[in-house]
C-alpha cells in the first residue's frame, strides 16, 4: 500500500510540478550537526516537501526504508551492505562522512600508542555488535580488557575512571571530555583500515527499479536538495544550528557551533557526497571476511551518485 | 492433555501462519524472522544463548527473591500503624513509576558493570507489585477473626503470623504473578546497560540486523518468565489448597 502511495506521490510531484510531494526521511538520531545539511537543505526550492523524522539509540532506519515507513533514512555504509544481504534492498544516494568519525577515545595522561594498547587493560565501551570491535577482537583479542556496553554519549564513567575508555565520535565525546576537565586521545577506528562511509542518505532500490522514470528524478530533486544543504551548512551553520537547537534543547547552543567546525574534515571533498566503488568494494570484502554477509556482492548495486 | 490443547492451538496456528506468510514472501524476513529461522539461531548459537539464559535466570531470579522479600517487609511495616502507611506508601509508589531505562545508567555508576546492576534492575521494577498487593492482604483480613485473636489475648506478632499473614497469601502470590514477569523485563533492561545476558545477546544482535537471533533470545526470556509463574502457580497451589476457593474448585 506505501508502495502505491509513495509512486502517487511522486507522480504527482511531477505531473503537476508545482505541487510539492511528501516525502519521509528518517534519522537515526536526534538533530544535531551530523544532519545539519538535511536541515539546513532547500527542499522546496527542488519541488519536494520533505518531513524529517528524528531518530534515537537503535532506530532502525534500514528495515524503515525497506518497509516504506520512510521514503529516505540515513544508515551506516556497512548496515547497508548487511541489510542487502539479508534482502533488503537499500541503495546509498549521499555520503556525509567520507571518512568514518568513529574513534577509541582514551585519557591522555595513559600515554597509549596505538589502539592495541587500548585493549591490553582496563574497561572498553563499544557496540560489540558493530563491525570495527569484532575486527579488534579478531585482531588484539577482548581478554585483556573488560568490554561493556557503550553508553552512548554518556561520558560520566569515562570521566571518574581513568583506565574507562570509550567509544565515541571524534567530533563529539571527546570535546565534551575536554570540556569537563580532562585531557584525552582519540584513536580513530579509520586507522584499522576500516572506513565506512556514514551518516549516508539511503533510499529503497526496489522503488528505484519499479518506475525508473519518476523516481529517479524524484530521487535526484532529493540529492540535490541535500547536497546544496550541505554546502550551506559547510559556509554557515549558524541558522540551522539554531533551528536544530529549538528541536533538540539537550544539547548547548556553544556544542552545536563546536561540533559543526570540528566534522568539516570529515565531510569536505571535491563533490560533497559521492562514493567510489573501491571504497564500497573495501567494504564489502571486509564484512564478508567477517562473516557478516554470506558472500561478497558487486559494490555497483549499493550505491548510485547523482 | 485437556490442560495443555486449549494453549497449544493458538501457538500452532500463529507459528504456521507467521511461517507461511515469511515464506510466500507477504512479510519480508528481515522485518519478522520465520519460525523456523528463530529455531535454527536457536540450535546455531545454542551454547552463547544458554550461557546468557543462565545468567539472566540468576539475576532476574535474585532480583525477584529480593524484591519478594524487601516488598514483604515493607508492607508489613507499612500495615503496622496508619500513620506510617501515610508518611511512606506515596514514596512506593516511586518504585512503580520510575522510567528503569533512564536511570539504569546511574545504577552502573553506582554498582558497577555486571550482575550487581542487572539484579538492581529487576529488583526496582519488580518490587511494586509485591509492596501493594501485600499491604491490601495484610489489610483485609476478616475482622471477626482478628476479635477473635485479641480475646484470646494473642500478641500482635503472633497475629501477624497465625492471623494476618496466611489470610493475606492469595493477594501476596498475586502480587509475586505480577512481580515475576517484571523481574525478567527489568534483567534485560539491566543488561542493555550494564552489559550480559540475553539483554547482551538481543543488543549485539539488533546491531548486527540479526532478527532471528533476536526473536530467539525474546523467545527465551519469556520461557524465563514462564518458569517462574509456573514457579509462584506451584507454591500457591500448595499453600492455599486446603482453604481457599482460587486453587479448590475444577
Amino acid at each position: 500500500m506505501h508502495r502505491r502511495s509513495f509512486l502517487a506521490a511522486c507522480g504527482a510531484a511531477l505531473t503537476a510540478c508545482s505541487k510539492a510531494a511528501k516525502i519521509r526521511l528518517a534519522l537515526n538520531w536526534k538533530p544535531d550537526p551530523q544532519f545539519g545539511g538535511f536541515y539546513a537543505a532547500p527542499y522546496q526550492k527542488h519541488g519536494l516537501d520533505v518531513e524529517i523524522l528524528p531518530g534515537g539509540a537503535g532506530t532502525p532506519t534500514v528495515q524503515m526504508i525497506g518497509a516504506g515507513s520512510a521514503e529516505f533514512g540515513i544508515v551506516s555504509g556497512d548496515e547497508l551492505v548487511v541489510a542487502r544481504s539479508r534482502g533488503n534492498d537499500v541503495v546509498a544516494l549521499f555520503a556525509v562522512f567520507q571518512n568514518c568519525p568513529q574513534g577509541i577515545m582514551v585519557h591522555a595522561s595513559r600515554h597509549l600508542a596505538s589502539i592495541g594498547d587500548v585493549l591490553k587493560e582496563g574497561t572498553l565501551a563499544l557496540q560489540r555488535g558493530l563491525p570495527y570491535a569484532r575486527i579488534l577482537e579478531k585482531k588484539y583479542g577482548f581478554d585483556r580488557v573488560k568490554v561493556v556496553p557503550s553508553p552512548g554519549g554518556d561520558i560520566s564513567a569515562f570521566l571518574r575512571d581513568e583506565k574507562f575508555a570509550q567509544q565515541c565520535f571524534v567530533m563529539s565525546e571527546p570535546l565534551q571530555a575536554r570540556h569537563a576537565g580532562v585531557d584525552v586521545k582519540v584513536f580513530p577506528v579509520a586507522d584499522i583500515g576500516y572506513n565506512p562511509y556514514t551518516t549516508v542518505l539511503a533510499t529503497s532500490g526496489a522503488q528505484l527499479k519499479s518506475d525508473p522514470d519518476r523516481t529517479l528524478a524524484l530521487t535526484a530533486a532529493m540529492v540535490a536538495a541535500v547536497r546544496g544543504g550541505w554546502r550551506a551548512y559547510l559556509n554557515d551553520p549558524v541558522p540551522t544550528n539554531t533551528k536544530m537547537h529549538d528541536l533538540n534543547p539537550s544539547m548547548d547552543a556553544a556544542a552545536f557551533a563546536e561540533v559543526a567546525e570540528a566534522q568539516k574534515p570529515f565531510i569536505e571533498t571535491a563533490e560533497l557526497g559521492n562514493m567510489t566503488t573501491e571504497r564500497w568494494t573495501t567494504l564489502i570484502g571486509q564484512l564478508a571476511e567477517l562473516g557478516d554477509i554470506p558472500r561478497a556482492m558487486p559494490a555497483q548495486e549499493c550505491f548510485r551518485n547523482l | 492433555m485437556k490442560k495443555f490443547l486449549p494453549p497449544l492451538i493458538p501457538l500452532v496456528v500463529i507459528t504456521l501462519a507467521v511461517e507461511s506468510s515469511v515464506r510466500s514472501g507477504f512479510v519480508p524476513s528481515y522485518l519478522v524472522p520465520a519460525p523456523s529461522a528463530v529455531l535454527r539461531a536457536l540450535i546455531n548459537s545454542r551454547d552463547e544463548l544458554a550461557a546468557a539464559m543462565a545468567k539472566t535466570s540468576a539475576a532476574a531470579l535474585l532480583g525477584f527473591a529480593l524484591s519478594t522479600l524487601t516488598g514483604i517487609a515493607i508492607a508489613v511495616l507499612l500495615s503496622s500503624s496508619r500513620a506510617i502507611q501515610r508518611a511512606f506508601y506515596p514514596y512506593a509508589v516511586f518504585f512503580q513509576t520510575v522510567p528503569i531505562i533512564a536511570i539504569a545508567p546511574l545504577l552502573v555508576i553506582w554498582f558497577g558493570y555486571g550482575m550487581k546492576t542487572v539484579i538492581a534492575s529487576a529488583f526496582i521494577v519488580s518490587i511494586f507489585p509485591v509492596i501493594a498487593n501485600t499491604l491490601t492482604g495484610l489489610l483485609s483480613t476478616d475482622p471477626a477473626l482478628r476479635d477473635l485473636f485479641r480475646l484470646y489475648g494473642a500478641s500482635p506478632a503472633v497475629t501477624l503470623v497465625k492471623l494476618r499473614f496466611p489470610a493475606a497469601l492469595p493477594q501476596i502470590l498475586t502480587g509475586l504473578r505480577v512481580a515475576s514477569g517484571l523481574a525478567v523485563i527489568g534483567a534485560i533492561v539491566g543488561e542493555f546497560i550494564g552489559g550480559q545476558g540475553l539483554g547482551s545477546v538481543v543488543d549485539v544482535a539488533r546491531t548486527q540486523q540479526r532478527v532471528d537471533k533476536v526473536f530467539a533470545a525474546v523467545l527465551l526470556a519469556s520461557v524465563l518468565g514462564l518458569a517462574l509463574f509456573g514457579l509462584i502457580n506451584l507454591i500457591s497451589a500448595v499453600t492455599l489448597r486446603r482453604w481457599h476457593a482460587s486453587e479448590q474448585a475444577s
